[in-house]
């Protein structure tokens, strides 16, 4: 948790100095779209959190332990990926979510597979942005070769692990 | 937005009260706290990092490196850039759709999201480093380096929309 204060503070800063030398950024201008961006969060995000704290409690842990903990293994990657694949909403949701499972006692190969799924077939984005700017046959050619991804970098993690 | 999880928090935490109690509810009330007070501040240092990092990095310099270039070399500039692109999908889609309109190929296409989506640096320090730790975001990263190039070169067998 510190280091990741440390690291984002060091690079908020850099990045400042940087801005602060180029003649054709003005903090005012970047401050006011920081907070444009920040306003929604600073209401929604807190809401996720005890929303995801009370799903997490209502939860049965001992199920997730079973299908998607350390030993489902190569199962349990598969059940990941599909898991990751239907998870509607972007990080405000799903990051507190995902943070539940893992106190669940969902394993590390799975839990990765799980985001890998959920970043890559991303329901929601695809639905507010990709299909109306690419369009479907674009849509359906990432899909299909996201297929592969998730289970492969589960694999992957518990060959590493 | 806000509504939905509004409604979400109300029928969960009723649920969990008709369940198990009064203290279960404060229970989860009180470590979700915990959580908001370590996660938000991270969250606005970050706002303001990534908002510093769009205005110092237009979308024309990011065009210009990905705008012809097919290949091992477009790929890999591909997996880079998708990797440090600042912004939500408001900034990375409307890149793609320059880039298509530019003639860049779809596996340089689907390769630059996946990267996004993947390896995308500002998530990580959002959202992943300070949920889960600096030891699973390594492991992650380490197995998801090659998925956005195997994603781009599985690609090619699909054909591409665009040149037919």
């Amino acid at each position: 948790m510190l280091f990741a204060y440390l690291s984002i503070l060091a690079l908020a800063l850099v990045f400042a100095g940087v801005a602060h030398r180029d003649t054709n950024v003005r903090h005012g201008d970047v401050m006011q779209h920081a907070w444009k961006q920040l306003t929604p969060l600073l209401v929604r995000l807190p809401i996720a959190l005890i929303a995801a704290g009370f799903i997490g409690e209502l939860i049965p842990q001992a199920l997730f332990g079973r299908w998607l903990g350390d030993a489902s293994g190569v199962p349990g990657i598969l059940i990941a990926s599909l898991l990751g694949g239907i998870m509607p909403g972007g990080p405000i949701v799903t990051f507190p979510l995902i943070l539940v499972l893992e106190r669940a006692g969902v394993g590390v190969p799975q839990l990765i597979a799980l985001l890998t799924s959920w970043s890559c077939f991303a329901l929601h984005r695809v639905l507010s942005y990709e299909l109306p700017t690419l369009g479907w046959p674009f849509v359906w050619r990432r899909w299909t070769v996201t297929l592969i991804l998730a289970p492969l970098a589960g694999l992957l993690t518990l060959w590493f692990h | 937005m806000t509504v939905f999880f509004i409604i979400l928090g109300i029928v969960s935490g009723a649920l969990l009260w008709y369940r198990q109690g009064n203290e279960a509810v404060v229970q989860a009330l009180l470590s979700g706290g915990e959580l908001i007070v370590l996660v938000v501040p991270l969250v606005i240092i970050a706002i303001a990092m990534a908002a510093y990092a769009q205005a110092l990095l237009p979308r024309r310099v990011v065009e210009h490196w990905l705008g012809r270039n097919a290949g091992w070399r477009g790929l890999l500039i591909a997996t880079a850039a998708g990797a440090i692109t600042p912004g939500g999908p408001f900034m990375a889609f409307p890149l793609v759709v320059g880039l298509r309109a530019m003639g860049a190929s779809l596996p340089v296409c689907i390769t630059y999201l996946t990267a996004w989506s993947l390896l995308g640096l500002q998530r990580i320090l959002m959202w992943e480093l300070p949920f889960f730790g600096l030891d699973f975001v390594l492991l992650r990263l380490l197995v998801s380096l090659p998925l956005p190039l195997i994603a781009g070169i599985a690609s090619q067998w699909l054909g591409d929309p665009q040149h037919r």
